[in-house]
């Protein structure tokens, strides 16, 4: 059953999920007016999938189930719907300017699904009926679920077993005929206040000696000995502000991270998907990243697009529009963030059904699409500043534009300086929509979209170096050589 | 004449699908525009694109006549014409 927007947020009043920010624990986090934002991200992806005008991304129907479901919570069953998962995920993008949060748990389900059947194959374990049953109660229920898998990592020289603290990587504690004891931590947890369940997944391949490491697991957000420490964003005070709403560049949306504690979590038997099968630890981490990979083909698109109209429109509203340089900067914006769209519906275009009948990318090809996102939005932006120009960095408060204090030798007060002296091209807005686009401007190149924006494109789903290790794999380059011998001669 | 509309996602559209729908409701008020809907049969659908791809899925519905796709806003009026005439047929 969809639920509504509404009926998401209400949901979330329902959890008692313990959330820290700032050194104090946050009871009413659902209205925390530097969290909300997030929660709105969200809740778009439920308000969209009630809309005629969307719903044929957003929704599908259940391969388990037959149910209509959010797309969100589906297992790929074809090439077309890795293409429609890219597809959602630009729209989500274009209506939030955010991060939407809702694709990581997405992308574990598919990886988990696969991976779990073949983990079953191999040792005759059940944690595949247990993933379905689990994922039968997401889709009925439409639930958000975070995919959590980068941990601590402590000291990237030594592995988790040969970590000075035991608990820089999730371990199983202690095992007990009904379930696991589970504890350690895991960072930059997209989503993770706003999801109703996590999925918990080995951050890397890992050899016999890790075994304890090699677990995976789901357990609601509000599950005992669990608990998140907000993170920050940049400019995340301004949010604080009494009738903050200019300054925010974006009011209505925003990302979230978090660092997830497990304080020695029970597990139960019936939640457990790995449980010590070290050399599946490796094939889920590859495949979850490739699925994320993808997804940056789509969402990162999506904010790229709004940022590409808030430029042209700074550019209007400098009155530089007509410029040739301006347009050439839009054109090469344009084309760097469709690239990148390219990227994601290729992988997609080229994906395979696994053993358990879900559909995978194109692993080299969702490696390209990611390795791109981690430099495209960077010259994105940087298109974006130069149009812009340097007002976005040095105007004064919304608060000055509304003052009434007085200040001028004829009467005039801050407010009527400001409203004189960043007046813009007046055919085209007023004062305040010169303010609103360079604040978004702002919010998306340095702000707290930032974070989504830019540095979650350079690290999300894994750091560039990630994907160059993946590209050597794939690459091919044996079979390249014996082209070039071919067409050299070379016997 | 009842008339089933199924839009696509909408990931990418070069118009605004909703106003030329809109207008083409507006101008054919004799017509029943219905959502598109599995179970629930029309007479004809119009199925309205964002892009050239016109990627909508619409083989699950129950359609009695035609099916008329229009991806561009340069379509509207060929879309008029076309739903007015199966009307009148």
């Amino acid at each position: 059953m969809l639920m509504t927007g509404e009926q998401y947020i209400e949901s979330l009043r329902q959890l008692k999920t313990r959330v820290y920010m700032f050194g104090e624990k946050i009871d009413n986090w659902v209205d925390h007016p530097i969290i909300r934002p997030s929660i709105n991200c969200v809740k778009v992806t439920y308000d969209l999938a009630q809309d005629p005008e969307y719903k044929d991304l957003m929704t599908v129907k259940s391969n388990l189930t037959g149910e209509t479901i959010n797309r969100f919570a589906h297992l790929h069953q074809s090439t077309e719907d890795l293409k429609n998962k890219v597809k959602m995920q630009r729209l989500c993008g274009q209506k939030t300017a955010g991060c939407f949060q809702r694709c990581v748990g997405m992308d574990a389900f598919n990886a988990m699904f696969s991976t779990t059947f073949e983990i079953d194959e191999k040792y005759g374990t059940n944690y595949h009926k247990n993933f379905v049953e689990f994922l039968k109660m997401v889709q009925e229920k439409d639930l958000v679920v975070d995919g959590a898998m980068t941990d601590p990592k402590g000291n990237r020289g030594k592995r988790p077993s040969q970590q000075v603290d035991p608990d820089l990587f999730v371990r199983i504690k202690e095992r007990r005929d009904d379930g696991i004891v589970v504890r350690g931590a895991k960072v930059h947890q997209t989503g993770s206040i706003n999801s109703h369940w996590h999925i918990v997944m080995p951050t890397q391949a890992m050899p016999e000696d890790d075994k304890d490491y090699a677990v995976a697991f789901a357990c609601p957000s509000d599950v005992e000995g669990m608990f998140m420490v907000y993170g920050r964003q940049s400019c995340d005070t301004r949010k604080l502000e009494e009738g903050a709403d200019i300054d925010l560049g974006n009011a209505q949306f925003g990302g979230q991270e978090a660092l997830v504690v497990f304080d020695d979590v029970f597990i139960p038997n019936e939640y457990i998907f790995m449980a010590g099968e070290y050399d599946f630890a490796g094939m889920l981490v590859e495949r979850f990243a490739g699925y994320h990979r993808q997804s940056y083909g789509g969402c990162k698109v999506g904010v790229g697009d709004v940022l590409i109209g808030a430029a042209a429109l700074a550019a209007e509203y400098n009155g530089a529009q007509k410029a040739s340089h301006i347009k050439d900067k839009l054109i090469e914006m344009t084309h760097l963030n469709e690239t990148l769209y390219c990227c994601g519906i290729a992988c997609s275009t080229e994906g395979y059904p696994t053993k358990a009948g879900n559909y995978q990318i194109d692993l080299l090809l969702a490696n390209v699409c990611k390795q791109n996102v981690t430099r495209f939005p960077y010259e994105i932006v940087r298109l974006a500043e130069d149009i812009a120009g340097g007002l976005m960095v040095t105007m004064p408060s919304e608060t000055d534009f509304k003052s009434d204090l007085k200040v001028g030798k004829n009467g005039e007060t801050i407010g009527d300086f400001c409203q004189k002296f960043f007046v813009g091209n007046e055919d085209a807005c007023d004062t305040e929509g010169r303010q609103r686009i360079m604040r978004l401007v702002e919010n998306l190149c340095l702000g707290s979209a930032a974070v989504g924006y830019r540095t979650e494109s350079m690290h999300g789903a894994g750091s560039p170096q990630a994907q160059r290790i993946m590209i050597q794999r794939q690459g091919n380059i044996e079979g390249k050589k014996a082209l070039a011998k071919a067409i050299a001669g070379i016997k | 004449m009842k008339c089933g509309v199924k839009f696509c996602g909408g990931c990418n559209p070069r118009y605004d699908r909703g106003a030329a729908f809109r207008q083409i409701k507006d101008d054919l008020s004799d017509i029943d525009f219905v959502h598109a809907e599995e179970g629930n049969p029309v007479d004809n659908l119009l199925v309205i694109g964002g892009c050239t791809a016109c990627c909508a899925s619409y083989e699950q519905y129950d359609v009695k006549g035609n099916v008329y796709k229009m991806w561009d806003k340069d379509h509207i009026e060929n879309i008029k014409t076309k739903l007015k005439v199966t009307m009148e047929d």
